[in-house]
């Protein structure tokens, strides 16, 4: 089996580095290059990059920071925000993206998905699904850095996703981000139930123990977090530990 | 087609200067030559015969014996054909077809993207310095059959077991990404480079 | 391309780490500072005086507290307001990287003040090493500064027994410590993490290069949690419980003989402070190519909120002296600091370049930063545009580029 993935994620928003609480609330954390450069040192098994404003500016992604940025890191590097066409992907991949991540506009033009897994394979196509429980239990799919209600749940949008080529999903839960409360073990479980791509999931990491509850009972392949290893002393090093000793299968 | 650009900066950072060409002179005074790749094998073979790429690699890694290594797709395409999105006729430089990965069980999920092992079927200059079983990063749907035992080198147990490295003399090919499987992929990379 | 947007009422740019600009154009850190007017600073006093109670030693066997000191006009004043309020402090120095001679004569003075004082060198050629890694990994040559001035008095207060820690100044202005807080207020790593700002990079992530290990790293690690709860050690923030001012501060450290540097430092604007590192010219370039502002804007800042420098004359003040290459500091010459840390001065370069922020600065058309003949970079806009619309917070997010609102959404004043 692959082992089980352990990855930081990194939010950019206009200049630099932020972090928020469910999708609000964003405060500033500082330089990109930074972060990248310590992830590096580190040699984490995955890098998450999402520009979270890119869709809502109505801009294309930002292809030079990119560049920049994937000039420095050495390990897999995944990139969403504001991916459009198939041009993007390409311009992406090209400077250093081996993934792209896709939010809104997998929603919009669901063929979009199947043009690029057709031109570039599926396992270079991310579908990045942001989800809010609602009152009565089920949850609801948003685009447009959580604005924009879908109308569809996640389970079913991962499925089409899957269908129209998707290689992996990037599951959020919006609720549970940066409030180190914990994943959404429950909505993990749904989407992983629901199809046969690997899942990731993100949102609400706060302790090695969440991490284990969300790939025991969520049955997730990958686990993202952001808030935990920026404001705790918490590291991925320590939670692959963690998770070895739990049972898992990790990469040390 | 693909992450170039990461290839390169990892040769570079191994102590190889790399140069991103499609151009026939550049290609002949080249040491080595890789050919990574991140897309699908129709796409890709057709990419490469457009530019008259199969016929110039053909003659200075076959024939001209410089050492060659194949990343990924770039491996695939050595194959003899391709059934992703139809059939497709490869390079043809190794005896063997490239097909989808299949489960082997109800947990494993396709594509296969991760860090996975990498055991040794026999020994290549390729991985010296490097021990069996270690893992390397993979993002792949598709994989290399081979016939001929004789040119497989590693192996990585998912989806009943598939082929991750191939060697036959100086024409090399991974299934992984050694430009991102950091230590133990640049000593690789080091490696090819040193041939 | 999008403009950086300053506070309307300080110079700050909205790049700052933790910085807010509210609908009004103002920062956080503005509106901090007038809430000091509605703060009961007696009252404060008096709760700053039960924590003292709380933690002086009952028998005058050990020291009251621990002051976290360098030698400034912080310093100064700390540890002088200490002695006045009638508490016996014991002085923790952790020495810094490259310590000039007016800090050694400022040290010396401090002492005088009456405190004994105990002055914790970290083993200069691993100091070397580890400025070289983090200037290289983070930007950030002062880096390890910046963690043995917490871990070093921490780990005093661990082996002397001492409880309490006085710091000086917390950025965010209104955080006073959890030595305040009736319980649960042990400084645990988690807290250090928190409000530490150590860019991420951690102790442990500096054992196994360039021959570091863990012995080498004694006095940069943090005690533990454990030891930290036997203790009980617990910190606060002097400059929540007096209104905190740099400049009155200076003042009063100059009157105790605390010596000033003969012109404003480089790339500052004031001659009393940072005067003790000849390394922290690099260190306040490299916020200046990350973030866009360096000393200059800090110091302009905290005057135009006291009102003594109009907003006008800081922008000027800044555009003149912010972010210069540090060719020279302290009147020590770059190719010496670069030389101690065995770089040269291109690959020191080099790095400037990869973490300047290219999105701040004037860049040519193939996307390199365009450089004065000095080295000097220019930013894409050292002011807004224009400081006196109010805009929604929406607003300024939703518009791709500055342009006069065409709505009746603010109206038009200058």
């Amino acid at each position: 089996m692959p082992k089980i993935r352990v990855m930081p994620t990194l939010l950019f928003k206009d200049v630099g580095l932020v972090k928020g609480v469910a999708f609000d609330s964003w405060r500033r954390v500082g330089s990109a290059m930074q972060a990248v450069k310590v992830y590096n040192m580190r040699e984490v098994d995955e890098l998450v990059y999402l520009d979270i404003t890119a869709t809502s500016d109505g801009r294309p992604p930002d292809f030079e920071t990119v560049d920049d940025l994937a000039d420095e890191c050495f390990m897999p590097l995944t990139v969403g925000g504001g991916v459009r066409t198939v041009e993007h992907v390409r311009r992406l991949l090209k400077v250093g993206a081996d993934k792209v991540a896709i939010n809104s506009a997998a929603v919009e033009q669901p063929a979009l998905i199947r043009e690029i897994a057709d031109r570039f394979g599926s396992q270079c196509v991310v579908v990045s699904i942001d989800a809010r429980r609602r009152a009565d239990g089920t949850y609801e799919s948003y685009t447009h850095a959580g604005r924009r209600a879908v109308g569809k749940d996640p389970a079913a949008l991962a499925k089409d996703a899957e269908a129209m080529g998707a290689g992996e999903v990037l599951l959020t839960s919006i609720d549970r981000d940066g409030t180190l409360q914990g994943y959404d073990v429950e909505l993990t479980r749904l989407v992983s139930d629901a199809v046969s791509i690997p899942v990731i999931a993100s949102g609400g990491a706060g302790t090695y123990a969440h991490m284990a509850e969300v790939l025991r009972e969520g049955r997730a392949s990958a686990v993202a977090a952001a808030s935990m290893y920026h404001f705790t002393e918490q590291t991925p090093l320590a939670a692959k530990q963690y998770l070895r000793a739990a049972g898992f299968s990790v990469r040390l | 087609m693909g992450n170039l650009d990461s290839v390169a900066r990892a040769i570079e950072e191994c102590g190889g200067r790399p140069v991103v060409t499609d151009r026939a002179a550049e290609i002949e005074s080249a040491t080595h030559i890789v050919l990574p790749g991140v897309g699908a094998f129709g796409d890709g073979i057709r990419n490469l015969r457009a530019r008259g790429l199969d016929e110039i690699l053909r003659e200075h890694a076959v024939v001209g014996g410089i050492p060659f290594l194949g990343i990924c797709l770039g491996m695939q395409l050595l194959g003899t054909r391709g059934y992703e999105g139809g059939v497709t006729e490869g390079l043809g430089w190794i005896e063997g077809e490239v097909r989808r990965l299949e489960p082997a069980g109800e947990d494993q999920r396709i594509p296969h993207i991760g860090w996975n092992e990498v055991a040794f079927t026999r020994a290549s200059p390729l991985f010296a310095g490097v021990d069996t079983g270690h893992d390397f990063y993979f993002v792949h749907s598709y994989h290399l059959v081979c016939h001929d035992k004789e040119d497989v080198v590693a192996v990585t147990p998912y989806c009943g077991g598939f082929v991750s490295a191939i060697a036959r003399g100086r024409i090399l090919g991974v299934q992984f990404h050694p430009e991102k499987s950091q230590r133990l992929g640049f000593q690789v990379l080091r490696n090819f480079l040193a041939l | 391309m999008r403009s950086i947007r300053y506070c309307a009422s300080c110079v700050m740019p909205e790049t700052k780490p933790d910085l807010f600009i509210d609908g009004d154009g103002v920062c956080s850190a503005c509106r901090n500072y007038e809430r000091r007017g509605a703060v009961d600073w007696a009252r404060r006093r008096q709760e700053l005086q039960a924590i003292f109670e709380r933690y002086r030693s009952k028998n005058g066997e050990n020291y009251d507290c621990v002051v976290p000191v360098s030698g400034g006009k912080d310093s100064h004043f700390q540890t002088i307001r200490l002695l006045e309020l009638g508490m016996n402090p014991l002085a923790v120095t952790a020495t810094t990287d490259h310590l000039s001679a007016i800090g050694r004569r400022n040290i010396e003075n401090l002492k005088r003040q009456g405190v004994d004082y105990i002055e914790v060198t970290t083993n200069p050629v691993v100091r070397r090493k580890i400025n070289r890694l983090a200037l290289a990994q983070v930007g950030d040559i002062s880096w390890p500064e910046h963690v043995t001035i917490f871990t070093i008095p921490v780990r005093i207060a661990v082996q002397l027994g001492i409880p309490l820690i006085v710091w000086g100044e917390n950025p965010q202005n209104e955080y006073g410590g959890p030595a305040g807080a009736a319980e649960d207020n042990v400084l645990t790593r988690r807290w250090l993490e928190e409000f530490g700002g150590l860019l991420g990079l951690r102790v442990s992530d500096l054992a196994g290069k360039e021959g570091l290990e863990p012995k080498h790293l004694i006095q940069y690690t943090y005690p533990s949690d454990e030891a930290l709860r036997r203790v009980g050690v617990t910190g606060l923030f002097l400059g929540y419980y007096v209104p905190w001012d740099g400049y009155s501060n200076a003042l009063y450290a100059q009157a105790h003989g605390f010596e000033t540097y003969p012109q404003p430092v480089e790339g500052a604007l004031v001659n009393y402070e940072n005067l003790d590192n000849a390394q922290t010219g690099v260190h306040d370039y490299f916020k200046f190519l990350k973030y866009g502002f360096g000393r200059a804007t800090d110091l302009a800042c905290l005057h135009v909120r006291r009102g003594r420098l109009p907003r006008a004359d800081a922008v000027k003040l800044v555009q003149m002296h912010d972010g210069k290459f540090p060719w020279v500091y302290l009147g020590t010459p770059i190719e010496e600091i670069v030389k101690s840390i065995d770089m040269t001065l291109d690959e020191f370069i080099r790095i400037c370049d990869r973490f300047t922020n290219k999105k701040l600065f004037e860049c040519d058309a193939r996307g390199n930063l365009v450089k004065d003949r000095d080295g000097n970079l220019t930013k894409i806009n050292y002011d807004n545009p224009c400081n006196r619309w109010r805009w929604s917070t929406t607003e300024w997010e939703t518009s791709t580029r500055w342009r006069a609102p065409s709505r009746n959404a603010g109206a038009a004043r200058s």
